[in-house]
């Protein structure tokens, strides 16, 4: 008998130290962990997805704000202090494993903590933050939810340099407008609230503009649901399919209407930009997104191409236009800095930012409000995927942010 | 020696639970995390037990009851200035009203104990691999209630704003309230019978044992601890998704009971606690050397060698003797 507690006992004991020694630091060295001096670097924690599902979005626009650091710091830092960004993989944003890179990030003295690219994955690291008093900012989360809406009171805290959904559904109604479709079908994926927010705002300012909603599908991401999604929507009589998806259900969707031989057109939010997840047979065709920039070499900005040039030279060329945003979060975080005059402190740089009004950053300008913490007026480029090569086809505002 | 057996056999469960709630004051607070899912783990791994233990049979739905436990508890607790907003969709007895953190917990005890009733009534009249597959179907169905009905909860996105009150102290008294019933049912005559059905159905019957009956009972009990645990676990993490309590979740606490002895109450909390502390570790080694992925790799395989050189776990599937 006395073997057999040996045996649990010592394994318990030597796991759990295991473990524990493992998962970092104790109390001690949490004791440790004091405010950084007001002339040393500001430290940028960022708590970002290496490898999941959020990886494409995340990815492009910490090593854009990477580059944006290196810039700012070239030329004298903000206010003689450099930025440095220290970060943590959220494997995936599975929620204990995002707060303790959240509470780790913090130990080590961030100032300001960023985000993974969408609100319900980023939920745990913007609780674990914004309860201790500090910014959190999503480079680009695409939803209006980054702020008071979501998180209450402690939500002033809390600002995404995405842009907002509804902006973002309404410039896509306006594109379509333009383009002529007068009656779409709506595919909506319900995993996350960007994706809903952006189809609802796309039905709510297209049937105000005119244009006739003539079929409404869902599907889910992890629901394995998504094929009978594309078979319904093959059956729909529409000008254009109107989605707001990424991951495996954004080939899945696409691919599966060009295999029935549905040529539709398919407009995507920013959520589908880039052409990382094209499928060779058969062939994307006939795909139009929205997005932050070209990632294909023809962006109209100046800037915006050496930004890309910079970061392909750095082996991180962009899948997506949401690295700008990294970017200009940077931007917009740097300008609440110095108007807080060097103040990192949470309430001092949220009551900054509340009031940004045209603020310029490399992404394009950006408005700010006590309710709104997302961007909103953004203008969009318009990408065209023909025979899975993508290009820029044009820039498009959204006129009104509808109430959905 | 045997009158102070159940002492030793309640009593070292209990200190590993207190040892770990102990550890869980003293570490970083990102540590801490770490040790609260531990000490939550053991709360979900014990209430698997005195069904899955107890009856011998498998069940692959008992994370249904964590599932609605933790729903239920967060949607009630979200406060109520902001539910409305955030949960727009929710039945206005749920959107109208807030409850305390205590209350919250009984709610999840009960969602979870009447859910088990009410699948179990059918279900637990099968066996084998035909009470395997329906359990896992009672998985299924419960994961796609909560992610599609938004009257009931967030559906698809995440329920955010639950306060955290699952502290140290908190984990550490919950999990001693589980284990503490989990061990008094086993020890009291419907816990002997069921057990006597485990090792002998046909004399169990015999001798006047309804099969159906002990099953029932315990896989409701079960299923309200289940939806208990399912409260702590919400109110450590202070939001949940549909995602985190289906089917990982449910593979991992199998392979913690698995490993730790899937027969005894000391396997449960052994199996716990050290499957939680390697799940961790290699969580860290996961963002240095390690390829993501390798956790559940490593896990899986912990869980098969186990199987195949100590099939009845790391402590026999017995009870702590000295």
């Amino acid at each position: 008998m006395r073997g057999r507690i040996g045996w649990s006992a010592a394994l318990i004991a030597s796991v759990f130290a295991l473990g524990v020694a493992g998962c970092g630091g104790d109390g001690d060295e949490a004791a440790a962990t004091t405010e950084p001096a007001a002339d040393g670097p500001i430290t940028i924690g960022w708590a970002h997805d290496s490898s999941g599902q959020m990886a494409p979005f995340d990815g492009p626009a910490l090593a854009a704000a990477k580059i944006r650091v290196d810039q700012i710091n070239e030329q004298g830092g903000v206010d003689g202090r450099d930025l440095q960004i220290e970060t943590c993989d959220t494997q995936n944003n599975e929620p204990a494993r995002a707060r303790v890179c959240a509470t780790t990030l913090l130990e080590d003295g961030a100032d300001i903590v960023f985000v993974t690219c969408d609100v319900d994955f980023a939920t745990p690291v913007v609780q674990e933050t914004i309860s201790q008093g500090t910014l959190a900012i999503a480079p680009c989360i695409g939803t209006d939810q980054m702020g008071p809406k979501r998180f209450g009171e402690q939500g002033k805290l809390a600002f995404s340099f995405g842009n907002v959904a509804q902006d973002e559904g309404s410039a896509m109604a306006e594109f379509a407008w333009e383009q002529g479709w007068r009656s779409a079908a709506l595919a909506t994926n319900t995993v996350i609230v960007y994706f809903q927010n952006v189809v609802q705002a796309f039905e709510a300012r297209f049937t105000e503009l005119g244009g006739e909603i003539v079929a409404r599908e869902t599907y889910a991401t992890g629901a394995d649901n998504v094929d009978a999604a594309v078979s319904r929507l093959n059956a729909a009589e529409a000008d254009v399919v109107v989605t707001s998806t990424a991951f495996g259900e954004l080939p899945a969707l696409v691919s599966g209407l060009r295999a029935l031989g549905d040529e539709t057109p398919i407009l995507n939010s920013w959520a589908g930009d880039g052409t990382y997840w094209v499928t060779d047979n058969p062939p994307v065709t006939n795909y139009y997104a929205v997005t932050y920039a070209s990632v294909f070499g023809d962006d109209p900005s100046d800037e915006v191409r050496e930004l890309i040039d910079a970061l392909t030279q750095a082996g991180a060329q962009p899948g997506t236009g949401g690295f700008l945003a990294g970017a200009g979060a940077i931007d917009g975080v740097v300008e609440a800095i110095r108007r807080a005059d060097g103040s990192t402190e949470g309430d001092a740089l949220a009551s900054e930012l509340e009031q940004f009004e045209d603020v310029e950053t490399v992404s394009g300008n950006v408005n700010f409000s006590p309710e709104l913490h997302s961007v909103f007026g953004r203008e969009y480029r318009v990408i065209e995927i023909q025979q899975n090569k993508g290009k820029y086809l044009g820039a498009v505002t959204a006129k009104t942010v509808p109430e959905i | 020696m045997s009158r102070f057996r159940p002492l030793v056999e309640l009593g070292g469960p209990a200190l590993l639970v207190v040892g770990a709630g102990l550890m869980a004051t003293v570490v970083s607070r990102s540590t801490q995390i770490y040790v609260l899912q531990a000490i939550v783990a053991v709360a979900m791994v014990v209430a698997i037990y005195v069904f899955v233990g107890n009856s011998g049979v498998l069940s692959f739905g008992q994370i249904s009851f964590v599932a609605a436990g933790a729903f239920a508890a967060g949607v009630m607790t979200v406060p109520l200035v902001l539910k409305g907003a955030i949960l727009r969709d929710l039945f206005p007895i749920l959107r109208d009203h807030e409850l305390g953190n205590v209350a919250s917990l009984v709610l999840a005890a009960g969602v979870g104990g009447v859910l088990a009733a009410l699948v179990g009534l059918p279900l637990m009249r099968l066996s084998g691999l035909a009470a395997g597959i329906a359990t896992f179907a009672v998985l299924e169905i419960t994961n796609n209630l909560l992610r599609e009905w938004t009257a009931i909860g967030p559906g698809a996105t995440t329920l955010s704003l639950v306060p955290q009150t699952t502290g140290p102290g908190q984990a550490t008294v919950g999990v001693l309230l589980v284990i503490a019933v989990a061990y008094a049912y086993q020890r009291s005559r419907f816990g002997r019978r069921l057990r006597a059905t485990r090792e002998d159905p046909a004399a169990a019957q015999a001798v006047g044992i309804s099969i159906h009956r002990q099953r029932l009972g315990a896989f409701v009990l079960s299923g309200a601890l289940c939806g208990f645990a399912g409260g702590l676990y919400v109110h450590m993490l202070g939001s949940i998704s549909t995602g985190q309590v289906y089917l990982e979740l449910t593979f991992l606490t199998l392979a913690m009971l698995v490993v730790g002895g899937m027969t005894s109450l000391w396997g449960a909390v052994v199996g716990a606690l050290s499957v939680s502390a390697l799940d961790s570790f290699l969580a860290e080694a996961e963002r240095g050397a390690l390829p993501n992925g390798s956790r559940l790799v490593v896990v899986g395989a912990l869980m098969a060698l186990i199987l195949v050189l100590r099939p009845s776990g790391i402590t026999g599937g017995k009870e702590l003797r000295l």
